[in-house]
């Protein structure tokens, strides 16, 4: 069966030598130079030992910009997992005209994430922006919220924006696995008398649990990442108030230069994912 | 246990009139089998009794009460469906205990019922177990006591057998029908399987088209059917068709078929027929009542033929042989061991006395 | 016919919520084009201007003029070559996959590990081994880079939809004679042609909206369309309405693919949830 191991080979092997070349050389490059002493002004190649990853356990901002992302993803995610399930359950149920319904809605996950931004920093302008101009209308008195600038406001601002443009998704995701519950059971729970709420988390929630277990995964590491939406907005301002850690890597590789940091910083990002990774698919494979 | 009584009932899927006026009277504790053809509308007709579907226009009442509008959870029936749909995520005790819980009942309760149940179907030993490890019988069990552990006054049962392998099926008939004799409740009962209906029923109501073609007691059905859709569903093998013409014979009546062969008619039933002379009919004659002619069998009413046996199908229990008789591929029911070589003449014996003489145009049993 | 009535009322009324979710959602999409068509005074109004007077293209000449415009140009080329690229190689690896397990368990959680990698990670050392290469500012950098990043993806979406395909089908084109390159382009490729046009929808629209690569990786040639948007962000007069313009430059091609393939679309982000 050589020919068939040949066959396979040249199969596999462009994709696996583009891989290698842009999957594996970054992190043996990571690997080696953040233990080195490379900064923006000393090209000090020599052994550091641990010593940006101690300097990294120190450092403030690095842990404001972590905690940022965690707000971001804790709110972000359950509100995104909530409202695409109550918007699935509107849609479930037989509607008139509802391919054209899901298609205008799945507009603002197809958006870039920059220019999502772009249109709410638009929205939310203070002074020429919708946003400000309804909550005026409400208020009845002129209002310039400057929901870009103003520290209490810049989160809100963007959690808006990351949840409109990623509800859609969940509400997709949502609707194929609602779609998918065997129909004959939950007749059988109305025939044995269960209401709404108890054929629903007893019976439709267990069976689309493993599509959203998937979908909480995707966005989750998607939200961990986070960082178009919030540069676009707020590039990570004011001052660092809204830095995520994708930010605050970038900031310190391409502004600082403190390459031996950064790919620190960077290594740890990648370490601390996969472990997460690992243990949530273990945990999925285990309740299935 | 409750009488259902149905009136004038028609329901639409879009413009297809899947149901169309269906007049039905179930006394209490009657087993019925709706049966038929798929696309009959048996299935359509069940689910509007169970209250899954709208229904288009007529009224449905369970002991008097009038259920149109009740939504399935307040009708106080239970039903099985083909699928079995049990809860997957669920223990058995857990799905079986499901409508009890819903319905608030307290605990103590929920586990005598249950186990009560779980006995009754012999499926006390896997009250821990998840449908997913269970074989297809014991799901239907366990879909049969979800059924029968509410107590409720009217059972539903969809197809439940027809996705189980022939010998189980044979083994659930049995059980089923003895669960009923013990319960003693009103259970209706939908199958495409003849076999099912006769077996089973207390009544069979045989559906077509959205209509119920013949309604009765199996036996009756059976012997008595009112049309030739009746008498061509009952019965394996089918009841065979002959196309004939009445005419006169001697001093009495027989049929001639397209190959000339002439079958006479027994005096009895000839007289019935007697103002019906050189009318074209169908002849309809069942393959137990064809069988190998007996020297010294002189009964009335036998009329004999010869035959070219082409086909020969041994079962065990008996042999079916098929030849050629007016035109038309013919089955007959020979013994056991008489199995006769292909292209072997035999002399058939006809018993006239229980052939059906069926109107072509109407279809109608004369 | 009261639980026929019931369900009639629930069903307009969810349509009503239909119809005001979807207004919700779209308004900000509304209100992007709309700024893009507004003259200066408009944009600068206040009260803001919720329909602008005319359709004037100014804003969108000014971008051609200026040859802004061809960052779309990049983003098409760059998008489209890399699509190409990882659809075709991802697709026969993930037949490799597939058909013959190549590599067993190992090689496949590899590759989907890849796709967990987060960029902003990698795209330091990713940086300077293109400045070592003089990839920077090149077609071919970027290319290269989509294609990498996107086929762990492809591959294990297309690895999904092939194995649905009864292998029967494969063994009889065999046993008549194809060879196996034969097999696959005549009867795999055919068979999960869905498959193929789903996931070359989500590789297009990720390459296309990519940007902390295009940032980081170009420079004034290569410039897409994502980076462009970004250059008019800080102060200037006019940048509201470049902004606005280039956005919608660079999402109407988007929005025209999703169109066309809306069915594909959905499906692909169900099927991608159910065989995750």
């Amino acid at each position: 069966m050589t020919r068939d191991r040949q066959f396979q080979t040249t199969l596999i092997a462009p994709s696996i030598f583009v891989l290698l070349l842009i999957g594996v050389f970054p992190l043996v490059y990571l690997l080696v130079v953040s233990f080195q002493g490379i900064t923006m002004t000393a090209n000090d190649t020599s052994f550091h030992g641990l010593r940006n990853f101690a300097q990294l356990m120190q450092d403030t901002r690095a842990w404001e910009s972590l905690l940022h992302t965690l707000v971001f993803t804790g709110v972000a995610l359950p509100l995104e997992l909530v409202l695409g399930l109550l918007m699935a359950q509107l849609f479930i149920d037989h509607l008139p005209g509802r391919p054209v319904f899901v298609a205008l809605l799945v507009l603002p996950v197809v958006v870039s994430p920059i220019v999502s931004g772009a249109t709410w920093s638009l929205m939310f302008d203070n002074r020429f922006g919708p946003i400000n101009q309804v909550i005026g209308w409400l208020a009845g008195r002129e209002v310039t919220l400057l929901w870009t600038i103003q520290p209490n406001l810049v989160y809100p601002a963007i959690l808006v924006a990351e949840v409109w443009q990623w509800t859609p998704f969940m509400f997709l995701l949502l609707l194929a696995a609602l779609s998918a519950v065997d129909k004959s059971q939950l007749e059988a729970a109305a025939i044995d008398g269960a209401g709404y709420w108890r054929t629903f988390f007893r019976i439709v929630l267990p069976a689309i649990w493993p599509v959203m277990a998937v979908a909480i995964l995707i966005r989750g590491l998607d939200l961990f990442r986070l960082f178009d939406i919030v540069w676009a907005l707020t590039k990570g301002g004011p001052g660092t108030t809204t830095e995520t850690l994708s930010i605050f890597t970038y900031v310190k590789g391409f502004q600082q230069f403190e390459t031996s940091y950064t790919a620190a910083v960077a290594l740890l990002i990648i370490f601390a994912l996969s472990v997460a990774v690992t243990l949530a698919l273990r945990r999925v494979q285990l309740s299935r | 246990m409750a009488d259902l009584k149905i009136s004038a009932l028609h329901k639409y899927y879009g413009t297809m009139h899947a149901v169309r006026g269906i007049d039905l009277e179930i006394p209490a504790g009657e087993f019925t089998v709706l049966v038929g053809q798929s696309g009959c509308g048996k299935s359509t007709l069940l689910r509007t009794i169970a209250g899954l579907e709208d229904i288009g226009s007529g009224t449905i009442a369970i002991a008097g009460e009038v259920v149109n509008d009740l939504p399935p959870r307040e009708r106080d029936i239970a039903m099985v469906f083909q699928n079995y749909a049990l809860y997957p995520y669920m223990t058995v005790y857990d799905n079986i205990a499901f409508g009890l819980r819903a319905r608030k009942t307290p605990r103590s309760e929920i586990e005598s019922k249950v186990q009560a149940a779980a006995k009754m179907l012999a499926i006390d030993h896997l009250l821990d177990r998840h449908p997913r490890q269970l074989s297809g019988g014991q799901l239907q069990r366990v879909a049969i006591g979800r059924a029968i552990v509410r107590n409720a006054r009217l059972y539903l049962f969809d197809e439940p057998l027809s996705n189980l392998d022939a010998q189980l099926r044979d083994e659930m008939r049995g059980e089923i029908k003895r669960l009923h004799q013990e319960l003693g409740k009103t259970m209706i009962y939908v199958t495409h399987d003849q076999i099912e209906a006769m077996t089973m029923a207390d009544r069979i109501v045989l559906m077509r088209e959205g209509r119920i073609e013949q309604q009765g007691a199996p036996l009756d059905l059976y012997e008595r059917p009112a049309t030739k859709y009746v008498a061509g569903f009952l019965g394996s093998p089918a009841m065979n068709f002959i196309p004939a013409q009445l005419v006169a014979d001697g001093g009495g009546l027989a049929l001639r078929l397209a190959d000339s062969t002439r079958l006479a008619l027994p005096a009895q039933r000839a007289a019935r027929y007697a103002t019906q002379r050189d009318r074209a009919v169908t002849l309809g004659v069942r393959p137990e009542h064809i069988g190998r002619a007996r020297a010294g069998d002189t009964r009335a009413g036998l009329a004999r033929c010869a035959a070219d046996i082409d086909l020969v199908q041994p079962t065990g229990s008996r042999t079916y042989g098929t030849f050629r008789l007016g035109g038309q591929e013919v089955i007959a029911e020979l013994q056991a061991h008489d199995v006769p070589k292909v292209h072997e003449q035999v002399e058939l014996a006809i018993d006239m006395n229980r052939a059906l003489l069926i109107d072509p145009q109407t279809e109608a049993v004369l | 016919m009261k639980v026929q009535h019931r369900r009639q009322v629930t069903q307009a009324a969810r349509f009503v919520g239909a119809v005001l979710l979807t207004v919700c959602f779209l308004f900000p999409i509304y209100w992007l084009f709309m700024m893009s068509f507004k003259t200066a005074d408009e944009i600068y109004a206040y009260p803001p201007v919720w329909w602008p007077s005319g359709l004037q293209l100014g804003n969108y000449v000014v971008l051609f003029k200026d040859g802004d415009a061809r960052a779309v140009w990049n983003s098409l080329v760059v998008s489209s070559l890399s699509t190409v690229a990882a659809m075709f190689l991802g697709t026969i690896c993930a037949y490799s996959l597939a058909r013959f397990k190549t590599g067993g368990d190992h090689l496949a959680n590899w590759i989907i590990s890849q796709r967990m990698v987060p960029p902003i990670a990698v795209v330091f050392p990713i940086f300077l081994l293109y400045v070592w290469f003089h990839w920077v500012d090149t077609y071919f950098g970027l290319i290269l880079l989509y294609t990498a990043f996107n086929l762990p993806y492809v591959i294990w979406m297309m690895r999904g939809y092939i194995l649905d395909i009864p292998i029967a089908l494969e063994q009889a084109a065999l046993v008549d004679g194809y060879t196996r390159w034969q097999v696959l382009w005549k009867v795999v490729f055919p068979m999960c042609r869905a498959g193929l046009f789903a996931t070359a929808v989500f590789t297009f629209v990720f390459a296309w909206n990519d940007f902390i690569f295009a940032l980081v990786l170009t420079r004034t040639e290569v410039t897409t369309y994502t980076v462009q948007v970004t250059h008019y962000f800080g102060g200037q007069s006019n940048f509201w309405a470049k902004i606005s313009a280039m956005s919608v430059l660079g999402t109407v091609p988007i929005f025209i693919v999703v169109g066309f393939m809306q069915r594909y679309l959905v499906r692909g982000i169900s099927l991608g949830a159910v065989k995750g």
